[in-house]
């Protein structure tokens, strides 16, 4: 059951990214309101699969690989649901809503298999730390899917070439923006995880390298782009290229730290 | 009783001829109201843009199409026909539905005649009953379908709104932006105006002759200034205009690379509508610099243009089928009156029927009086109920113009009948 409410999401995911991409095949306008459906249908179902199976291990679903990457897609798929709610605009789905079926996808074929959670206030020390991180590293996925989208864009109008891309994704300026929010928003949810995750390691004593060195190296990625957009003025193309490429870096060091790393197995 | 159109439009007639047969929103009713007495008309909507003149009409026994030709005549001052068009039934709804559509328009698609199609028929309402109000409330929902349905409308269909078109992908909203337009002639005006009602902030307005600029600037409320001045704002602004008659490029790769380094990330848009170029090509090469010329605006429009074409079918479609809906509601409506006048000559035949054979029966008690008349009743519905069922039927899917006549024919049903006469315009009011 659990499983099935899983694949039903990553359909929902993978149906909304495909509308979301009928322009580029018929040249008419995304259905807003048909992406935005088919997105909450995904949400509302992996948030029954995951109210499910937190109920069968009678604990919070995020430790573990599998439940940890079924809430990274869900927190994914949430944040991007909220964006497309707000700006009235679906062409971000086009890539955000196969990152989070992504994650989901992946949870279910390595199986939901829980960690352990230690009980009372540790517990909730723990989950408000995980909680926090993963909707810092959604917002980071938010902003590097839109400095992404931004950077093609950009290309096409450059190169002066007026098709399906041109004529559907949102002006610049929009990317733009949505990218500087979402850097702002991850930055505060990846501080919080990680001062939360550090302050945790102190008070029990318990230290996990790789995973420690991996929340860093995202924390530092989306403060470089947080205080750069901020401080140092930056916007536009430069704002676009750091915001993917470190995000893309930053998923290369996870899959480097949980394939390589000496304690694999204890890492997300 | 028919639904036709005559009228003149761009298709086949000059502006000079159109300019005389246009009419202000004042002259609809009282036009209308006249070709009523003169022409025997039932129902009309007088529809007048810069592009067209059409007088939808609902006719009863009478030709109206005389009456308009007339009517267009006297404005012109030579014989209207000759630049026009008749159409009825079918093809006068598919008309309106094209026309509302922006499909029969200059401009393919425009989106303008929507809201004209629409203040016609409010402004004529007076005039218009059951048939008219239904066929442009049609033709508005059948227009917007086409709108959201197609790509028929999508993207700009010509140069000026190609540039903003360009800048709008750039900046979102133009609103609050900075813009500078170099040159002072009628390009550079039309391009001042359009990126004014855009809302940019604060617009500057470059020529070599100040005066020029001055007077332009003055008209926008704009910032005038000279050449030699406007390269220390150009770091300012977003969107650069250039439309001067200089013999070659005024906007050199020196000038933008100094004004790009005061900008830090800020995408600039250059929008060179000038012949020959005023902006060096370099230019173009320079990070957060977008630069368009002529042809660039042209292979937009042009673009647009095929795009909006290659929908055409789908639009086609949509307005074959909503033409057959209308025309299966409008053939069934001439079945009313057919058998409401039907009905009630039976009923008086049955009444004459059973009076002469009650006369007969006096010695009947007044319980068997009633059986008689409730037999007659009873005989006359069950009679009558299959006809009238077909009847509604055929009206219903298209056949119904043929089989009343076929009925007139039959029952000897003459044209004078209730629904047809002069209060059948007041009943199709109250069908709406």
């Amino acid at each position: 059951m659990i499983a099935i409410a899983h694949f039903v999401a990553i359909s929902f995911y993978i149906g909304a990214a495909a509308v979301a991409a009928t322009p580029f095949a018929r040249p008419v306008g995304a259905p807003v309101r048909g992406v935005i459906t088919l997105l909450a249908a995904g949400v509302v179902t992996h948030a029954i699969a995951l109210v499910l199976f937190a109920r069968s291990i009678s604990a919070v679903p995020m430790t573990g690989l599998g439940p940890a990457l079924s809430f990274a897609g869900f927190v994914l798929a949430a944040t991007l649901l909220l964006v497309e709610l707000l700006a009235q605009e679906v062409s971000l789905t086009l890539v955000a809503a196969p990152l989070a079926a992504l994650p989901t996808t992946f949870a279910n074929i390595i199986g939901l298999i829980p960690g352990r959670e230690p009980p009372g206030v540790r517990g909730a020390w723990l989950f408000a730390h995980i909680a926090l991180s993963f909707v810092g590293i959604a917002a980071f996925a938010t902003a590097a899917a839109a400095g992404t989208m931004y950077l093609i864009e950009r290309r096409e109008l450059k190169s002066r070439r007026f098709g399906a891309i041109f004529r559907f994704f949102p002006p610049l300026a929009t990317l733009d923006r949505v990218n500087h929010v979402a850097a702002i928003a991850g930055w505060l949810g990846l501080t919080l995880g990680v001062v939360l995750a550090g302050a945790y390691s102190i008070a029990y004593r318990e230290m996990n390298l790789p995973q420690l060195m991996w929340g860093t190296g995202a924390w530092v990625a989306v403060s470089g782009i947080a205080v750069g957009r901020v401080l140092g003025g930056w916007q536009a193309r430069r704002a676009a290229v750091y915001s993917s490429i470190t995000f893309a870096a930053v998923l290369l060091l996870y899959v480097a730290i949980r394939v390589a790393g000496p304690a694999a197995g204890k890492f997300l | 009783m028919a639904i036709v159109v005559a009228g003149i439009s761009h298709q086949g007639a000059a502006l000079a001829v159109r300019e005389k047969v246009a009419y202000r929103p004042a002259e609809l009713v009282p036009t209308l109201s006249a070709l009523r007495t003169e022409s025997g008309l039932r129902e009309g909507v007088l529809l007048s843009t810069c592009n067209r003149t059409e007088l939808y009409a609902v006719e009863g026994d009478t030709d109206v199409a005389p009456g308009i030709w007339q009517t267009l005549s006297s404005r012109l001052g030579e014989e209207a026909s000759a630049y026009g068009y008749v159409r009825r039934d079918r093809d006068a709804i598919s008309h309106l539905f094209h026309v509302a559509s922006g499909l029969d328009s200059m401009v393919l698609g425009e989106a303008q005649i929507h809201g004209q199609v629409r203040d016609a028929w409010a402004a004529c309402r007076s005039e218009s009953g059951a048939v008219l109000n239904r066929l442009f409330q049609t033709s508005l929902l059948v227009a917007g379908r086409v709108r959201s349905e197609t790509a028929i409308g999508r993207g700009a269909a010509s140069v000026s709104s190609a540039a903003l078109q360009l800048a709008r992908q750039i900046f979102g909203s133009l609103a609050g932006r900075r813009a500078m337009v170099l040159g002072a002639g009628e390009m550079a005006e039309l391009a001042l105006e359009c990126l004014v009602n855009e809302g940019v902030r604060a617009a500057i307005v470059a020529n070599r002759t100040y005066e020029r600029a001055q007077a332009l600037a003055a008209r926008h409320g704009a910032l005038a200034m000279h050449y030699d001045e406007c390269w220390a704002s150009l770091h300012e602004v977003d969107v650069l205009l250039c439309s001067t008659s200089a013999p070659r490029p005024v906007v050199t790769l020196e000038r933008l690379q100094t004004a790009v380094s005061g900008r830090r990330d800020r995408p600039l848009c250059i929008l060179d509508i000038a012949m020959p170029r005023d902006v060096d090509p370099a230019v173009g090469a320079l990070d957060n610099v977008f630069l368009y010329d002529l042809d660039d605006l042209r292979a937009v429009v042009t673009t647009n243009v095929e795009r909006r074409r290659s929908e055409l079918p789908t639009a086609e479609d949509l307005i074959a089928r909503e033409v057959e809906r209308y025309w299966e509601w409008f053939t069934g409506l001439s079945a009313v009156p057919v058998l409401t006048h039907f009905r009630g000559e039976m009923e008086h035949l049955r009444e004459r029927e059973v009076a002469t054979a009650l006369r007969h029966l006096d010695h009947l008690t007044p319980a068997d009086r009633a059986v008689v008349e409730q037999l007659s009743h009873s005989l006359m519905n069950k009679f009558l109920h299959g006809p009238t069922v077909r009847l509604r039927a055929a009206a219903a899917n298209g056949r119904g113009l043929g089989i009343v006549d076929a009925v007139r024919y039959l029952f000897g049903l003459d044209d004078s009948s209730p629904a047809e006469s002069s209060s059948d315009r007041d009943h199709h009011h109250d069908l709406t």
